[in-house]
């Protein structure tokens, strides 16, 4: 078997600009990129549709060659041995998951009265991705709410949710993951939430980025702690 | 025909916490090692950086779930289902290798809980074997060889200490500031909490730690993070009497008809399987694994799995749980706190840590206020997941909200446990891990009053809005903290492993991780379990491994109340 510590790099870079379809059809394309568009809208900020959102969810369906970006972001790794057979089981889940989905969104959106998804007006859009979802559009968070809640596990993988839950996920991973996987193009992203983010992952490697400027500038434990006590 | 290779002193399975400081004991003191992991040996400064998707969405780093699964029910009743429970990296230097690196020293009263306590209705509450003066010369250590950070003075009611820390700790962020300012307005005491990493200013002569945030759960590409990979691992192989086999699954620790282990049978990356054998065997593996591993090991001997004769091997799992409460800020009144950056945590405070039986619960943990998070996936509870209401949840609060956690305590119960699943098999065909549990009425009680006080703090220090994460009806092992699984204690009716880490009914089996721990603690265990590690593979080197043995005898305790 070929090691984990041991795969190869594919030399392969994505155009967060490329019209190209590895995966969708030209349909399914278009479907996809309207529901991202209401799912992180444009407004005074860019959204999904600016950071090309579609495009990351296009080439992650595609197969195997866009899961893992090299350490420096020069290119992809190539899965081998049991992990790029769990990685293409799971991609098949997903690609079947993507085509039924967008079926049943063409066919909410007749229900509401539109040809398909892509040709209703945005409320309808909006009216269909609510009805998937199972409850009505979410209002803005407020201040003077109270809500408790339950743990759950840290990191979160985008398994076993249904359709709209994984598609929601995938548009915001594609809004702000790094730009080597395709989607938040020039780092649009991170601008619209004030995240300084690196210029490469290359940067993350060798001291070139530091988020230093963002700590506090000036303390003193003595005036922090309660109980402060160095040793002379 | 399984190959059979030449007998070396002694196998570590698992080259994280527990096993690299027992490699670099060992092989120091001359004998003839051979580390095994299951999983590869990534190199930090080829394979790490800092890539959110890849790290916290894609795991990278953390077990696939499809190939090495865990399962999980509540009750004996309920069905288990498939789930990634407390993920540890699969990868030679296991969770010090994505650890954010809290490595807080435990307190003299973590030792004694059952003598302080007593019997608990429902809980299993054992003092240690030994006791924090045993494991204090260790403590030390570890502290000045694997690199660690904190602020001496610091931490009235913490334990002796032999020596200060060998470095500063990092200076405060904006959200650092703020859990400060909220604790003082509310008199509890803070500190900066000890880490697994130096600063410039270090008596290790070592690179101080890199200022990229992104740390918990990331592998670190500066090797400016305290590791096993990066510490005790590499000073093995210095004294060429170590070896590693990465990518080696062990599937059978092997017992002679003395009753003794005689080695172990693994697949090896090519997916053959092989034998070797050695003088001693230690398990290593985390405690979902280690245990999991001793009951794959039935022998004649052994039907239950070795050295499970009291039945024990699996019972009394802990696995702390994380917990938190998250301070929304108006950022009309306050300026950015920035919960992106720092190296996880940044403040934290034992001030609840003793029992104070008026909060309705015994024990008590850490807390600390941490990250955040990168842009995919802050921890913002209940945040809308689409729309304008979910761009407007991350222009308001990624950058103006903080989370204050806590590591629940969870009290030993011998029905919270590891057995092998029924059905679900691995990528080597082998019975996966079934994880059995339910919170204690402690732990509820516990989570309930700590993360309400949680909610105080970052009222103090101005939240506006306040959301409390409590433990739910099961743990989700998302501290990615194990322990008890294969008990110490004195009494072999009532332990798996004696003070040594040594199993009572295999003497030369020692199981160097959390396994062996009575209770949980109420601190991250990582240092604990490498200052565990050295002192047992101290005894085995200088006494075990010479021919000899010793028991430690403790002075009986008087406990005024």
């Amino acid at each position: 078997m070929t090691s984990k510590s041991e795969w190869e790099k594919l030399d392969l870079q994505i155009d967060p600009d490329s019209e190209e379809r590895l995966f969708f059809t030209a349909h399914q394309w278009a479907t996809i990129e309207a529901a991202a568009a209401r799912i992180v809208p444009t407004d005074h900020d860019p959204g999904a549709r600016e950071a090309r959102a579609i495009v990351f969810i296009d080439r992650y369906l595609s197969g195997i060659d866009y899961v893992y970006a090299t350490a420096d972001g020069s290119g992809f790794l190539r899965l081998a041995g049991a992990e790029a057979h769990a990685a293409r089981a799971r991609n098949a889940v997903m690609k079947e998951l993507y085509r039924d989905g967008i079926v049943e969104l063409d066919g909410i959106a007749v229900r509401h009265g539109a040809a398909d998804f892509v040709s209703a007006d945005e409320s309808t859009q909006d009216a269909v991705l609510a009805e998937l979802s199972g409850s009505p559009k979410p209002s803005r968070v407020r201040l003077d709410e109270h809500e408790v809640f339950y743990s759950r596990l840290q990191g979160n993988t985008d398994q076993g949710k249904p359709f709209f839950e994984t598609l929601c996920f995938h548009v915001r991973q594609g809004f702000y993951s790094d730009p080597v996987y395709g989607g938040n193009k020039n780092r649009i992203g991170w601008k619209v939430i004030g995240f300084p983010g690196p210029d490469s992952l290359a940067d993350t490697m060798n001291g070139t980025y530091t988020t230093a400027p963002y700590f506090a500038d000036e303390w003193d434990w003595n005036e922090l702690l309660l109980h402060y006590k160095p040793s002379a | 025909m399984i190959k059979r290779l030449d007998a070396v002193d002694v196998i570590i399975v698992g080259l994280g916490a527990g096993g690299g400081p027992a490699a670099k004991v060992l092989s120091e003191a001359g004998y003839s090692v051979v580390g095994f992991d299951k999983g590869p040996w990534l190199r930090n400064r080829e394979h790490y950086s800092g890539d959110e998707l890849k790290f916290q969405n894609r795991s990278y780093l953390w077990p696939d779930v499809d190939l090495m699964p865990r399962t999980v029910r509540s009750d004996e009743h309920s069905e288990a289902r498939i789930f990634n429970f407390s993920p540890v990296p699969s990868a030679v230097g296991g969770g010090t290798t994505h650890m954010a690196g809290w490595t807080p020293r435990p307190r003299p009263s973590d030792f004694i809980m059952q003598t302080l306590h007593g019997d608990i209705d429902g809980a299993s509450l054992a003092d240690w074997p030994y006791r924090y003066e045993h494991l204090e010369p260790y403590l030390t250590k570890v502290e000045w060889s694997y690199g660690i950070s904190g602020l001496d003075g610091a931490e009235p009611g913490a334990g002796f200490r032999s020596r200060p820390y060998p470095s500063a700790p990092l200076g405060p962020t904006k959200f650092g500031l703020k859990f400060y300012e909220g604790c003082r307005t509310l008199g509890i005491n803070a500190m900066p909490l000890p880490m697994s990493h130096l600063t410039e200013r270090n008596a290790l002569g070592r690179e101080a730690v890199n200022r990229t945030s992104f740390w918990n759960q990331y592998g670190d590409p500066t090797e400016t993070r305290s590791t096993v990979a990066t510490t005790y691992i590499p000073e093995a192989l210095a004294t060429g009497n170590f070896e590693v086999r990465a990518d080696s699954f062990v599937r059978e620790v092997t017992v002679g008809s003395d009753g003794k282990a005689t080695g172990v049978i693994y697949v090896n990356p090519d997916g053959s399987e092989e034998e070797q054998r050695a003088r001693v065997v230690i398990l290593a593996l985390g405690a979902i694994e280690s245990a999991r591993l001793m009951l794959m090991s039935k022998s004649s001997l052994f039907p239950d799995g070795i050295a499970n004769d009291s039945g024990l091997v699996g019972k009394n799992a802990t696995f702390h749980e994380y917990l938190f409460a998250v301070g929304l800020f108006d950022k009309e009144v306050t300026g950015a706190l920035n919960g992106f950056t720092g190296n996880y945590q940044s403040g934290g405070s034992m001030h609840f840590y003793e029992t104070d039986e008026s909060r309705g619960h015994i024990g008590g943990g850490i807390i600390a206020t941490t990250q955040i998070g990168q842009p995919i996936n802050p921890i913002l509870p209940g945040k809308p997941i689409w729309g304008d209401a979910a761009k407007d949840a991350d222009r308001d609060f990624f950058n103006h909200s903080m989370k204050i956690g806590m590591i629940l305590q969870d009290l030993p119960q011998e029905t919270n446990r590891v057995d092998l699943d029924p059905t679900v098999k691995d990528r080597w065909g082998m019975p996966v891990a079934r994880i059995t549990n339910k919170p204690h009425a402690n732990d509820t009680a516990m989570s309930k009053w700590q993360i309400d006080k949680n909610v105080e703090i970052l009222e103090a220090a101005g939240a506006v809005r306040t959301m409390p994460v409590y433990l739910g009806e099961e743990f989700t092992g998302n501290a990615c903290h194990q322990h008890g699984t294969v008990r110490m204690g004195t009494d072999p009716a009532k332990s798996v492993l004696n003070e040594w880490a040594q199993a009572h009914s295999v003497e030369n089996l020692f199981v160097l991780d959390g396994s062996g721990f009575a209770t949980a603690l109420g601190v991250n265990p990582t240092l604990t379990i490498m200052a565990h590690s050295w002192r047992a593979a101290d005894y085995i080197a200088s006494t075990y491994l010479k021919g000899r043995s010793e028991r430690l005898v403790l002075e009986p305790m008087t406990v005024s109340s």
